[in-house]
């Protein structure tokens, strides 16, 4: 990827928005540029709280604002619960309150109508925002372009999947083996379909500041750009290595050498895709999530891979769709690939779920 | 002694009015002067003193300077207590009983009895009387000439001598403040000198602030007064009525928090279905936050017309508040092994991971053997909502145990739960009149909005000191 990010601040999106005329229509004038250009050009888009405040409006408009928004966010009621388990009015007002905090400046408001509030939008790009979430099911993260995940926040945007607060997990894992293994800690970890660079970034930090590093692959270039946005914000451009393609395919060179694999890859099946929530149906990628007819392809496909490029004693730690699929997954493991991998487990996840299969590598 | 005490004075007064004249900054010069006495009191040590007024030389040119050494002698003689010209002393100004008024009432009585009442509360709280004989004893030890045989001793009693001795001065410092401008103001009387009388009425109004200030620095000494402190409030019985005024009470102890400038996080919340709130925790940051906000450990009930009444009836509500102080690193925490907890997503449901886009990410976390449990969910992320209601375990547990060694105190270290509805503290009348009143202290204001504002200090305070009492007593 020829990325020429000069700095982490760099508004890219601005020349858009401003160069925007009209919003009187309420159509996006906030997405899918970077989608529409071709694929070696990717401009990964900057979060909302990350662009320069050179906007103001009057305290009484942003209230305004507010308040409608709010009314918005009331009048769904548990409207989306029940169509697709999709958010109430409650979480709805949260996030209200969080894109407030994302676009206005400094929080000190201040008391008067008329006293100018700094802002990093124009308030009829709020409106704008607050009805495609609404309207369109947009997801939250997609609209303030971030996500908070783990302690840190991840640029994300249309063409990469959001991470989820369970994929969190995969990293504290990854903390408990490497915390008591030099080997492991000073290994070259991957993750593969890394999406906006979440558990690679997450990983990295883990190892610190000894030798290991990680490789992150993705098949999709819009995710290779956001993860290397994301790579350049934490400054760990020498401890992760980015690079386009699919599963292993851009890892020929690692074979039999890696110490750790880790992987949140597509695993609904694909009967499910269609009764999806809205913001993930209708706006994340499906390549992300349609793990095929049950779901185990790519992870199947990961683990014939492992066996091949992980080092004696490497460690894997996969998400999966849930206790179906851990199992499943485990018995493959054992029986198709006996004698290759030790330790399996199966983690739970905060909702009791059976989310994760863990073990090393013979 | 009196004859001449008041002679220099007078003398010592009018220079000054000379001084400072009608310039409009002159109360601050007198401030300072005034402050550069008790200084040269202190400074000035025995030695030269006593000699100067044996002899009985009648100070000749600088009377300002031999009231200071007679005053010194006076207090020296430690058993003579402070006064004024004419007798007045701390305890009598206490025992006058003057009303005290706002502090915008220009009355010197007013400003004088909240000063010696300051100083009264100041010198229980240091323990005045034992503080003396502890003084005493360390001067006698440190006048032994075998002192430095044991040089850890002689530094541990020299410190110590060194702190007592700070805090008395400090004290007897504002008592003679006190009492000279009182004098100072009778003077400006007799005189008529209106300039004067005002100049010091200025520095008796910014003495009884200082002095408030410090009565409290002296009430805020418990061991843990110092920590931040989680608050929590809970509603009572009564649905949507009892859930909006909790969400009233922590609105209230927001803005008192923001008041006083301590940084205020919302950790947990939990909306009523039509308004208000079920239960909510606060995290309030900054020194004291704990010493001041366990005051407002207790019942708080509310009585108003309300508004979610269609027939406009008479209705009283009630909301609980806890408050847990948040340990520094120098004290012991419990141990938590990570075994011990379960920690479960707060909403949980369906099937989660990929299927799922959501914004909440609130964990809960149970202390198993204890079934402690701690939620957050103001953060953005589940890792740091799991990290922020770790800390809030860690404080419950800390309390627990706490309360586990203490047994006693056990005021401070309640949880909601334990509670009563019964302990009630304090009333908040909005119907038919209006009234805010303390039912420990029979504190009460008539402006309920001020205090729903977060105008708390002044009930804080009342409580503090009369708990100071109540020790006393004990």
């Amino acid at each position: 990827m020829n990325l020429s990010l000069s700095g982490v601040y760099r508004p890219h999106s601005l020349p858009k928005l401003l160069t925007y005329s009209s919003f009187s229509t309420l159509c996006r004038p906030f997405c899918y540029s970077a989608l529409s250009s071709s694929p070696t050009c990717v401009k990964p888009q900057v979060p909302l709280f990350l662009r320069p405040p050179i906007y103001s409006t009057k305290l009484c408009d942003l209230k305004k604002w507010h308040d409608w928004g709010k009314g918005v966010a009331l009048s769904i009621g548990s409207t989306f619960v029940q169509s697709d388990d999709g958010p109430d009015s409650s979480m709805l007002c949260r996030e209200l309150k969080w894109l407030m905090e994302d676009a206005v400046v400094d929080h000190s408001l201040g008391v008067e109508d008329d006293d100018r509030v700094k802002m990093r939008i124009g308030i009829e790009g709020l409106y704008c925002l607050w009805k495609q979430r609404v309207q369109e099911r947009r997801p939250f993260q997609y609209v303030v372009g971030c996500e908070h995940w783990r302690d840190l926040v991840l640029s994300v945007q249309e063409g990469v999947l959001i991470p989820r607060p369970e994929t969190e997990l995969v990293v504290d894992f990854v903390a408990d083996v490497v915390s008591e293994n030099e080997d492991l800690r000073s290994g070259v970890w991957a993750d593969l379909g890394t999406g906006s660079g979440a558990l690679a970034i997450g990983i990295g930090r883990v190892l610190g500041s000894e030798r290991g590093r990680v490789i992150a692959t993705d098949l999709s270039p819009v995710a290779v750009s956001v993860a290397t946005y994301n790579v350049q914000r934490y400054c760990l451009q020498d401890k992760i290595d980015l690079r386009e393609g699919s599963w292993f395919e851009p890892l020929k060179d690692m074979e039999g050498k890696l110490a750790g694999l880790v992987s949140n890859p597509p695993y609904i099946p694909s009967k499910d895709i269609s009764g999806l929530q809205a913001e993930v149906g209708r706006h994340e990628p499906r390549v992300a999530l349609d793990g095929g007819i049950d779901g185990m392809q790519a992870l199947l496909h990961l683990c014939d891979g492992a066996v091949l490029m992980m080092k004696p004693g490497g460690f894997l730690a996969f998400e999966t769709n849930g206790e179906q699929q851990s199992r499943a997954l485990v018995d493959y493991m054992k029986n198709h690939r006996s004698g290759s991998f030790c330790n399996l487990e199966i983690r739970a996840d905060f909702a009791g779920i059976q989310r994760f299969v863990i073990g090393f590598h013979q | 002694m009196a004859c001449l005490l008041r002679k220099s004075l007078r003398t010592k007064a009018l220079f000054l009015h000379k001084l400072v004249g009608n310039s409009s900054d002159s109360h601050q010069t007198l401030a300072s002067s005034s402050w550069f006495w008790c200084r040269q009191l202190s400074l000035s040590l025995p030695h030269k003193t006593t000699t100067c007024f044996a002899s009985n030389s009648i100070p000749s040119p600088s009377f300002s300077n031999a009231l200071l050494q007679i005053r010194f002698w006076a207090s020296e003689a430690a058993a003579t207590e402070l006064s004024t010209s004419d007798g007045l002393t701390v305890q009598r100004i206490l025992a006058n009983n003057w009303t005290i008024l706002d502090e915008h009432d220009g009355d010197w009585r007013s400003h004088a009895t909240a000063i010696a009442q300051s100083i009264h509360l100041i010198k229980r709280r240091l323990q005045w009387e034992k503080l003396k004989v502890r003084l005493d004893m360390l001067s006698f030890q440190l006048g032994k000439e075998d002192l430095w045989d044991d040089p850890m001793l002689a530094g541990k009693l020299s410190r110590e001598h060194g702190s007592l001795l700070g805090k008395m001065k400090e004290v007897n410092a504002l008592e003679q403040e006190l009492l000279e401008h009182i004098d100072m103001i009778k003077l400006a009387r007799e005189e008529n000198d209106a300039d004067l009388e005002s100049e010091s009425l200025k520095v008796l109004l910014n003495m009884r602030r200082n002095a408030k200030e410090k009565e409290l620095e002296a009430l805020l000494a418990g061991e843990h007064d110092s920590c931040s402190c989680y608050i929590e409030v809970q509603a009572g019985a009564g649905g949507t009525e009892s859930m909006d005024w909790a969400a009233m009470v922590m609105q209230m102890y927001k803005s008192w928090a923001q008041r006083r400038g301590y940084k205020v996080t919302v950790m947990d919340e939990m909306p009523g279905e039509i308004a208000g709130i079920k239960r909510a925790t606060i995290k309030v940051d900054g020194e004291f936050a704990f010493g001041y906000a366990k005051a407002e450990i207790g019942v708080h009930r509310l009585v108003r017309i309300s508004p979610f009444d269609s027939n406009k009836r008479r209705h009283t509500s009630f909301a609980a508040v806890a408050v847990i102080p948040i340990l520094g690193d120098g004290s012991t925490h419990v141990q938590i092994n990570e075994s011990d907890l379960r920690i479960e997503r707060f909403r949980a449901g369906g099937a989660g991971g990929q299927h799922v886009n959501t914004t909440e990410s609130a964990v809960r976390i149970v202390h198993i053997p204890t079934g402690v449990t701690a939620t957050c969910q103001n953060e953005r992320s589940q890792h740091q909502n799991k990290a922020s209601a770790m800390a809030v375990l860690q404080s419950r547990l800390d309390q627990l145990e706490m309360a586990r060694q203490a047994q006693l105190n056990a005021k401070h270290t309640q949880s909601l739960t334990d509670i009563t509805w019964g302990s009630q503290i304090r009333s908040y009348v909005l119907h038919p009149y209006r009234m805010v009143k303390d039912l420990r202290t029979n504190y009460e204001v008539s402006d309920p909005d001020s205090v729903l504002e977060g105008d708390l200090d002044s009930f804080i305070l009342s409580y503090l000191s009369a708990s100071l009492d109540k020790d006393d007593d004990a």
